[in-house]
């Protein structure tokens, strides 16, 4: 009771102080908005209404300054970074979204969900006609077997309200403030994400999924994940979807910080599919102690740019670490994804298996690290990514970086581009399979072996969608 | 009911293939053609297949009344003309059982009909078992990493499961030991009856002991030049292509 | 060495004094050529210093650039000793100091057909319209414009090989350039042009005269295959163990021709090896391949590019490194197929092996393909001697060391086998074990348990 009465004091604070400046205009809409721009007032804003205590307040204004003096990676990322207007970019929304009907959802969305076989329930929340997954039903039964065991699932904002030990012990430990721009934007206006944690020993059955608690403010443009599994824990965890997300923001940029104690195993599943128009700018590491494993397992459709490169630190010997990453590039949209693997200690292994599509003039972009420095001992690294060109224009582009040094550490690197071969594709029309979907088939198969290492549910989707991508693309 | 070949001239790449090639097959029946190397007879096959590097010349091809040549090849396909590659091709990724099941819903869909897994399995399993393909094929990619024989089994385990109208065997004999040829044939003569025409491209003989053609065609220069039953094979491998050379050479 | 007629007085090597110097002491140059100069001169004082965080000079250690202990001389002939042959071939060109110093002449044949073999700077005197026809035309992008300028500005001489139309030159050539007196600075420049349907092996050898000297290389090399041309190219950079040097190569082949590039180091301090392949005319045709030992402290710094501007062509990279005590190696190689390029086949490899724990190997194998009818691919690994091989050959009786040393020679012999001529071969082996009893692989090796 009490805590409510203090957020209500707070936000009528926060609001107050707004109304002071008065110089931007609120969305009816929204119970908060920051309005457009960002400064420490900015900053201040979302500390007050969210109640925050007075060391995150310094660690956002650390990071905005950080934010602010760092320069825009220019000698290697994509000069369309320029184009983001960070003054026209609204920080912070929360609770409630546009309110629009169902009709007003264009027919083209529409149709996509139920080509994807998106179950009806959903798709209301997701085209952002409902602010609320309805979801309780069938979380509810989970959420007490959660708890029997321990296991907290919260939105971030809670974890660190709630749970401030363990949330202070690890929050921006494993990607600190300044590790990039865009990791100090997030460290500076964050809102929404989860924040889990796996007691030792435990070891989750089902995936905890982010569509069980989502909201408006989850689905925000800077979400923070921290998930943290104790020794011997097993977890995975999946976020996003492959359905469209009707999306109006111009900028996403996520931290995601894993770390996976002794022992520990985290698998990361992702698949999105942002609109057009969106950049994706996200930083993903985590970290893994000794026999620890970290799987990141990525799937990159739509958006104008993504900016993705999942890192595993692997600090304790024996650990492993590996990234599975799909990416589909359309026209007008570029993939700029990949790894990096980070080896820290004695006898750990990581392995990278990147397959990209480029459709039309789709670019997509593998851009890798991986380093062993020179006090390290029998370290292995594996890549392989392999890049798919459907049409004469369409454009992939390879970066990696790999530095070596210390005793018995291996590397291997390969990569290779091709085209979908005729010779298949007229095999395939020679038994009846028409062209569009015989290159359909083709595709699908050179992700196959990445494709079935996401959950099923997933994986049938993706395959639906690659059909839906390729739609078109053949003559 | 039957596939009608009138004066098919074909090139690859401006040189002539075949030329004013005639051949009519009724379904029900067995063609053997035969010939030296390089006269024209896997030219024949992927020409009437819409392969894209050959290119039809003059003539027509009537897939019982329906014209064929200046269609896809997968057009052709759903028409009901099945090829058996010399060489199949390999699709990682793509495994058996999701490739034929493509194919078959791309017949179904033009017949509005529909099959359920179960029953699809079943005929699958079934037409698997007769080919002595074990069922853990079903989720291999196809063709990978197959041996020469798997790869031609595959090939007719495709033809059981799609029944086509009309099939041509395009040298599936090439690189057979006895006992991968034999289930070959077997899979072959059990699809054997009124509904199906073959014609059966080989160079040797030995494919013919055991799927007893109909009648044989010596194919010599991108035509046939000498049509007979079965005899005519024995008369071949006996005497030599030297002597289709020697006898039929002036007239090309 | 003796002082002589002309003026020797030593002058920083960044100063507008050494330039000057540099610019009087030329004889008879086209006046063109002197307006080259002076614009790469202005170039280069106004470029910046490479900073490890450009990306074309990531990992590289770019404090080990400055120019500081190295002066420039006028070059003069007299009276440095002729080196003595070096390889058997049809032509020599003999070069200390920058200064032609003799060799021996193109034989007899080749010249009666019109090939012109000749130190730069007479060919400039002799053929200025022809030289100035090829001269600097394509110079690789690699990231060292400030040293390419550098070397515009500063070079005095080189080969100057210019095979007319249609004409086969059975024997290989070979230039040797030396430097020699104690902090010299040195600027080779290698011009290799093979007219349509012409054909012509080309051998050059970087090297200091006393092992002892400390030496400054800013050379480069520029080689152009014409329509249906041929041309094989194979550099040794064997430069004294404290010198600076910066190879600067290009290599471009027209419609249907081919170069065929090898590139070995085994010397300096600290070398930047540029290597540009450009497939320039439909069906072109480059091969590179290089060979490096590593020992010591020394920094290898390879940077490579594979453009295709034109379609049907075909390129392939191979570079192999062995690396002992604290060496560092960065392969950094670009294949790049613009949009129009179709039926392209462009493959990369770098091998590295890693001998020591203290060693360090940086590898940037990159791709980027506009066009999809493409073979690309690429491939980098970083290991150790299998040790399974190893094995094997330790249970037939040989020492650890002997077993090391047979397995380098194997991995190298992949790339020595392309030379085509066993003598410069040899020449090579016998460097590269003098690289090794130096360095004492055995008593280093990492696994000596």
């Amino acid at each position: 009771m009490s805590s409510q009465t203090d957020d209500r004091s707070a936000q009528e604070k926060a609001l107050a102080v707004e109304r002071d400046v008065g110089n931007f205009s609120y969305e009816t809409s929204y119970d908060f908005d920051a309005g457009k721009g960002l400064s420490e007032r900015t900053i201040d804003y979302i500390c007050d209404v969210k109640g925050e205590p007075d060391w995150m307040r310094e660690f956002r204004k650390k990071a905005l300054k950080v934010f602010n003096d760092k320069p825009m990676p220019s000698s290697w990322a994509s000069p369309d970074l320029a184009n983001i207007d960070f003054d026209r970019i609204s920080y912070y929304m929360a609770k409630g979204r546009p309110s629009r009907s169902w009709d007003e959802v264009p027919d083209e969305v529409k149709k996509t969900f139920e080509r994807l076989g998106v179950p009806e329930k959903e798709r209301a929340f997701l085209a952002g006609v409902e602010a609320q997954f309805d979801s309780e039903s069938s979380y509810s039964s989970m959420k007490e077997e959660l708890a029997k065991q321990g296991v907290i699932f919260v939105s971030s904002s809670e974890g660190l309200m709630k749970h401030p030990e363990i949330f202070r012990q690890w929050f921006g430990k494993v990607i600190p403030i300044g590790d990039n721009k865009f990791s100090a934007l997030n460290s500076a206006v964050f809102s929404g994400g989860s924040f889990i944690y796996i007691p030792k020993g435990v070891k989750l059955k089902q995936p905890l999924q982010a569509y069980f608690r989502i909201n408006a403010e989850e689905m925000g443009q800077f979400e923070r994940t921290l998930i943290i599994a104790d020794e011997g824990a097993e977890m995975m965890y999946m976020e996003g979807c492959t359905a469209p997300q009707y999306e109006t923001s111009a900028l996403h940029s996520a931290v995601v910080e894993l770390v996976a104690l002794k022992g520990a195993k985290i698998q990361y599943v992702t698949v999105q599919n942002w609109s057009a128009s969106v950049f994706n700018l996200v930083t993903k590491r985590g970290l893994a102690l000794e026999d620890a494993e970290i799987r990141w397992i990525d799937c990159n459709i739509g958006s104008r740019l993504t900016m993705k490169y999942p890192a595993v630190v692997l600090r304790g010997e024996r650990a492993r670490g590996e990234v599975l990453s799909i990416a589909l590039a359309h026209d007008g949209q570029h993939q700029d994804t990949g790894s990096k693997m980070i080896h820290a200690a004695d006898n750990t292994s990581s392995n990278i298996v990147s397959k990209s599509i480029s459709i039309g003039k789709g670019r997509a972009t593998y851009r890798g690290m991986v380093q062993m420095p020179r006090h390290l001992k029998n370290c292995k690294n594996n890549t392989e990514c392999d890049a798919l060109l459907i049409n004469t224009n369409s454009r992939t582009d390879t970066y990696p970086a790999i530095v070596v040094r210390g005793e018995g550490n291996s590397v291997q690197h390969e990569a290779s581009v091709s085209k979908v071969s005729e010779e298949q594709i007229f095999y395939m029309q020679q038994r009846g399979i028409p062209e569009a979907e015989a290159m359909s088939l083709a595709v699908n198969g050179f992700v196959n072996d990445l494709v079935r290492e996401f959950p099923m549910e997933y994986s049938v989707e993706l395959r639906r969608l690659i059909d839906l991508e390729m739609e078109g693309s053949v003559g | 009911m039957s596939l009608n070949i009138n004066n098919l001239s074909v090139s690859i790449a401006e040189r002539q293939i075949l030329k004013d090639f005639n051949l009519s097959v009724s379904r029900g029946e067995v063609h053997a053609i035969m010939g030296p190397n390089g006269t024209g007879k896997s030219t024949l096959a992927k020409a009437l297949a819409a392969h894209p590097d050959y290119t039809v010349t003059g003539g027509t091809a009537l897939l019982d009344g329906a014209e064929i040549i200046g269609l896809e090849p997968d057009a052709v396909a759903r028409l009901g003309l099945f090829m058996a590659f010399q060489y199949p091709v390999e699709i990682p990724g793509v495994s058996i059982a999701n490739f034929i099941r493509a194919a078959l819903t791309a017949r179904l869909k033009e017949s509005g009909g529909d099959f359920s897994a179960t029953a699809y399995y079943k005929a699958l399993y079934a037409q698997m078992d007769a080919l002595k393909i074990p069922r853990e094929f079903t989720s291999r990619s196809v063709n990978v990493g197959f041996s020469g024989g798997e790869k031609k089994r595959c090939d007719i385990l495709q033809m059981a499961m799609l029944k086509p109208s009309y099939a041509i065997l395009d040298e599936t004999d090439s690189g057979l030991d006895i006992d991968a040829l034999r289930i070959v044939a077997d899979g072959v003569n059990h699809m054997r009856g009124p509904g199906t025409g073959f014609v059966i491209i080989t160079h040797y003989q030995r494919l013919l002991n055991y799927i007893k053609p109909d009648y044989v065609h010596v194919m010599y220069g991108g035509r046939i030049v000498k049509s007979g039953g079965a005899e005519l094979a024995l008369e071949l491998e006996e005497k030599g292509y030297g002597w289709v050379e020697k006898e039929f050479g002036v007239l090309v | 060495m003796t002082d002589t007629f002309y003026m020797t007085e030593a002058l920083s090597i960044c100063s507008d004094a050494a330039f000057e110097a540099h610019l009087g002491s030329l004889k008879d140059m086209p006046s063109w050529l002197l307006d080259i100069k002076r614009e790469a001169w202005a170039r280069y004082k106004a470029l910046p210093e490479p900073r490890r965080k450009d990306e074309q000079w990531r990992f590289a250690s770019t404090d080990g650039l400055s120019l500081d202990p190295y002066s420039y001389r006028v070059p003069s002939a007299d009276p440095q000793e002729c080196a003595r042959p070096l390889l058997e071939c049809g032509g020599c060109l003999d070069f200390a100091d920058d200064a032609y110093i003799g060799g021996r002449p193109l034989y007899e044949e080749a010249a009666a057909r019109g090939v012109i073999f000749l130190p730069l700077d007479r060919a400039l005197r002799e053929h200025p319209e022809l030289v100035r026809r090829h001269l600097f035309e394509r110079m690789p992008d690699l990231g060292s414009e400030k040293y390419q300028a550098l070397h515009v500005a500063m070079f005095t001489t080189g080969v100057f090989l210019h095979v007319p139309r249609g004409v086969q030159v059975e024997l290989p050539l070979a230039g040797l350039h030396e430097a020699v007196s104690e902090g010299a600075s040195v600027f080779p420049h290698t011009l290799v042009v093979a007219e349509e349907g012409a054909s012509v092996t080309m051998f050059d050898v970087f090297r200091s005269r006393e092992a002892a000297a400390r030496h400054f290389a800013c050379a480069a090399a520029d080689i152009c295959a014409l329509p249906g041309a041929n041309i094989r190219y194979r550099m040794v950079q064997a430069w004294s163990r404290s010198s600076l040097a910066f190879h600067m190569n290009s290599a471009s082949a027209e419609r249907s021709s081919s170069v065929d590039a090898i590139t070995i180091n085994v010397g300096a301090a600290h070398v930047r090896s540029e290597q540009h392949g450009r497939i320039v005319g439909r069906g072109g045709n480059v091969q590179m391949h290089s060979l490096t030992l590593a020992t010591g402290t020394q920094e290898v710094d390879q940077r490579t590019l594979q453009t295709h501007d034109a379609g049907d062509g075909h390129s392939n990279l191979l570079y192999k490194n062995v690396l002992l005590d604290k060496a560092h190696t960065i392969f950094s190689g670009l294949i790049r197929v613009a949009e129009n390029a179709q039926r392209t086949d462009a493959y990369q490899t770098n091998r590295n092996l890693l001998l020591s724990p203290e060693a360090e190997a940086d590898s940037l194998p990159g791709l980027e393909i506009l066009a999809n009818d493409v073979k690309c691919s690429h491939g980098a690994s970083t290991g150790q001697l299998d040790k399974e091989q190893l094995y094997y050959m330790l249970a037939r009786g040989l020492h650890r060391s002997t077993a090391q040393q047979l397995m380098v020679f194997g991995f190298f012999e992949e790339v020595l086998e392309k030379f085509g001529n066993e003598q410069l071969a040899q020449y090579v082996r016998d460097l590269l074990q003098e690289s090794f009893n130096a360095h004492e692989l055995l008593n280093n090796s990492p696994d000596a348990t």
